[in-house]
């Protein structure tokens, strides 16, 4: 089945009312995983962009039509692991035990749960929406925001030029974990999304699998919501979020990108880019140069 | 009945929550609490149990994953200490807010700086507004018996909250004693699985939202449900601590336990391993013609004040030993809620504050006999005297 015919079947998990801006990335991801997982789905969403958009509850109502909790910014993984186990003694692994958590709850304070549920190969699926900084809170930095953003934390002031560190990149450490399935995913590729959504959901039934999916923000990045998928497409096609997976320790590039555009032009009309300095833009450039020979060495045949 | 058998406290602890048949235990090693992780990681690793054992990386996921646990239906163990219960704050008072039942046991010791591995009770005591119940012991086996009766109060419809059982680090923890430790059917007998409806369970058949965003109103609503709860405990504790001597022969009196109190004039109020040199003290002390008594607080949260007043009625002098400091007041924290439980004390009875044992440092059978005296001495004087701190150099 195409990967159209699925979501056009699959019944939408998120009740009505759910208030994320127009253009999120975020509720895109949280729909189409959902309408994936199906049912029979347990998720924890702690703070963070999907939480405030009142997925977890709000005013004696479930945002979402299926068991949802929303765990400390900082024990997703944990949480979860807990009750993943509990699942499977009760014999009922048929269960998919699913998290989504924005890049701080993975990225910063979650990072150790994360680590060792991973290292433990607990029977989860993690996912990360990654749009770079705490969007919910007023899009403050985060360790995946990258170098030269405008945040509320790093502003482009007369001394300090915006963020002054490159972007952590988590999905190659959790790779590291000897975790079941590892992949990245965008918006802006649907078809491959639904695949590792699917494939990631068959791995949690083995051991730990995680996606972390690039996830645009019109409201902190500053730029107009009907363009979030032209950016998604625009950071793959620039490098800066390369497509890749890993399935049971075999690394794959899903997306060759044998002619890549250059990273000054995948920022421009991105407001958090706007103060860049060709030094910074090379820095970027250099980084994502030097990730994409990394990913395309680890996708080698021998 | 039961297996007479030689146990450390911690041990003691494990055994008894090995009895307990819990689904899951999530633990991470600390100082002087490890020993109850790797007895139960042994029961566990050679099929003696039947547990999920999760080996995490921190405190903080320790209570994490038990919570994720229970919240999926099981009966839940960890374990911890001092930096560990301070790491582990966020998910801890969470367990209670969430009215998650569960037992976790606390080898209490000191809190760091200075840097100290050593026993102490400012760390379980620092926690006492997170919404636990917390009871401490002072002999390893009222620790076997604590962690099973844990289970029941924890359990029971009108409590439905995470229970405490301390002991101190290293006095108890770590020295043996003789225990009787009960069979499983015994316990089995006493303490039934946990039922599928005891406290909501996350489910896809039937969906909710655990623990949605929550206004104002309702959440004091859910504030007073739970102090509400915490009073209603004081008759589960007693009711339970009856249950048990009827199922095994022994009784703890509940929230207090009074110890030659009856016509006593002068009271000292002990908590935890130091109620065995309290008991001593009282012995000696009456034998050189003072009429003395002691109560050993057990549970201080709920805490017992309608029974420490009436056991205080028409005494006349009063020392209680906190081996904790309440900052700001100069005083021990158990004294202060003790002062707030008896609100004319300050006519009636001579009393005041006594710090100890801090970091590990003793309080020996001299320090108690010593204020004993002074107590006797000034038990016609009401109104609140020095605080007293046994600093033996």
């Amino acid at each position: 089945m195409s990967y159209i015919d699925i979501l056009r079947e699959a019944e939408d998990q998120v009740t009505p009312g759910m208030s994320a801006c127009q253009g999120c990335g975020g509720e895109l991801i949280l729909r189409r995983l959902l309408q994936i997982s199906g049912k029979n789905t347990i998720i924890g969403i702690p703070p963070g962009c999907m939480a405030g958009a009142g997925v977890v509850g709000w005013n004696y109502a479930n945002g979402l039509k299926i068991p949802v909790h929303i765990p400390l910014l900082d024990n997703t993984a944990s949480f979860l692991s807990g009750l993943s186990q509990m699942y499977r003694r009760k014999g009922r692994e048929d269960v998919n035990i699913v998290a989504m958590a924005g890049d701080g709850a993975t990225a910063d304070c979650g990072f150790q749960s994360l680590s060792a549920a991973a290292e433990r190969g607990e029977h989860m699926l993690y996912v990360c929406y990654d749009n770079e900084g705490y969007m919910n809170t007023g899009y403050q930095r985060s360790s995946t925001t990258s170098l030269g953003s405008r945040t509320s934390t790093t502003p482009i002031g007369s001394a300090i030029n915006g963020k002054t560190q490159q972007q952590k990149y988590v999905p190659l450490i959790l790779a590291m974990h000897n975790v079941r399935y590892c992949a990245t995913a965008s918006p802006s590729h649907m078809a491959d999304m639904v695949a590792k959504i699917q494939k990631g959901l068959a791995a949690s039934k083995e051991g730990f699998a995680y996606l972390h999916v690039f996830s645009p923000c019109p409201t902190g990045w500053g730029y107009a919501p009907d363009k979030s998928i032209y950016y998604a497409r625009r950071a793959v096609k620039s490098n800066m979020f390369p497509l890749w997976e890993m399935d049971n320790g075999v690394f794959k590039l899903n997306d060759q990108n044998r002619s890549p555009i250059p990273i000054r032009e995948f920022v421009q009309g991105i407001g958090k880019f706007k103060a860049l300095t060709d030094a910074e833009i090379d820095a970027l450039q250099e980084m994502a140069d030097a990730r994409f020979a990394l990913l395309k060495r680890l996708a080698e045949k021998d | 009945m039961g297996t007479k058998k030689v146990l450390t406290g911690n041990y003691a602890a494990a055994e008894a929550a090995a009895l307990c048949r819990p689904d899951l235990i999530a633990a991470y090693p600390i100082t002087p609490q490890s020993s109850v992780v790797e007895h139960l990681a042994e029961f566990v690793h050679n099929g003696k149990i039947d547990a999920n054992m999760v080996q995490v990386e921190s405190e903080h996921s320790a209570m994490s994953v038990v919570q994720g646990a229970a919240a999926g239906g099981g009966r839940v163990f960890t374990a911890t200490s001092a930096q560990g219960l301070a790491l582990m704050y966020e998910p801890y008072f969470r367990m209670s807010t969430l009215r998650l039942p569960m037992v976790m046991a606390i080898a209490t010791r000191e809190m760091t700086s200075p840097e100290t591995i050593w026993s102490g009770q400012q760390d379980a005591i620092s926690v006492r507004d997170a919404g636990w119940i917390q009871m401490f012991c002072d002999s390893n086996q009222e620790i076997v018996d604590m962690v099973i009766q844990g289970y029941m109060i924890a359990e029971d419809q009108r409590v439905l909250l995470p229970v405490n059982v301390c002991y101190d680090g290293f006095y108890s923890s770590h020295l043996t004693e003789g225990v009787d430790l009960p069979d499983q059917a015994e316990v089995d007998a006493f303490l039934p699985p946990m039922t599928e409806d005891n406290h909501p369970v996350m489910d896809p058949e039937n969906p909710f939202a655990l623990d949605p965003l929550t206004a104002g109103p309702l959440m004091m609503k859910y504030r007073k449900n739970h102090l509400d709860a915490m009073a209603a405990a004081l008759d589960v504790i007693e009711e339970v601590d009856r249950k048990f001597a009827a199922a095994f022969g022994r009784s703890y009196g509940g929230a207090i336990e009074e110890y030659r109190c009856e016509d006593a004039d002068v009271v000292i109020m002990t908590i935890g391993g130091m109620t065995g040199t309290g008991k001593d003290a009282v012995d000696v002390a009456r034998e050189q013609g003072i009429r003395a008594g002691l109560i050993k607080l057990r549970f201080i949260r709920p805490f017992p004040a309608k029974r420490i007043a009436k056991a205080l009625e028409g005494k006349k002098a009063l020392f209680v030993i906190d081996r904790s400091v309440c900052f700001g007041w100069s005083q021990g924290p158990m004294y202060m809620e003790t002062k707030a439980a008896l609100a004319d004390a300050k006519e009636r009875l001579c009393h005041f504050s006594a710090i100890g044992g801090l970091g590990g440092a003793d309080i020996s059978l001299e320090d108690m006999l010593g204020v004993i005296r002074d107590l006797e001495r000034m038990k016609e004087e009401p109104g609140e005297k020095e605080t007293k701190w046994f600093i033996n150099d």
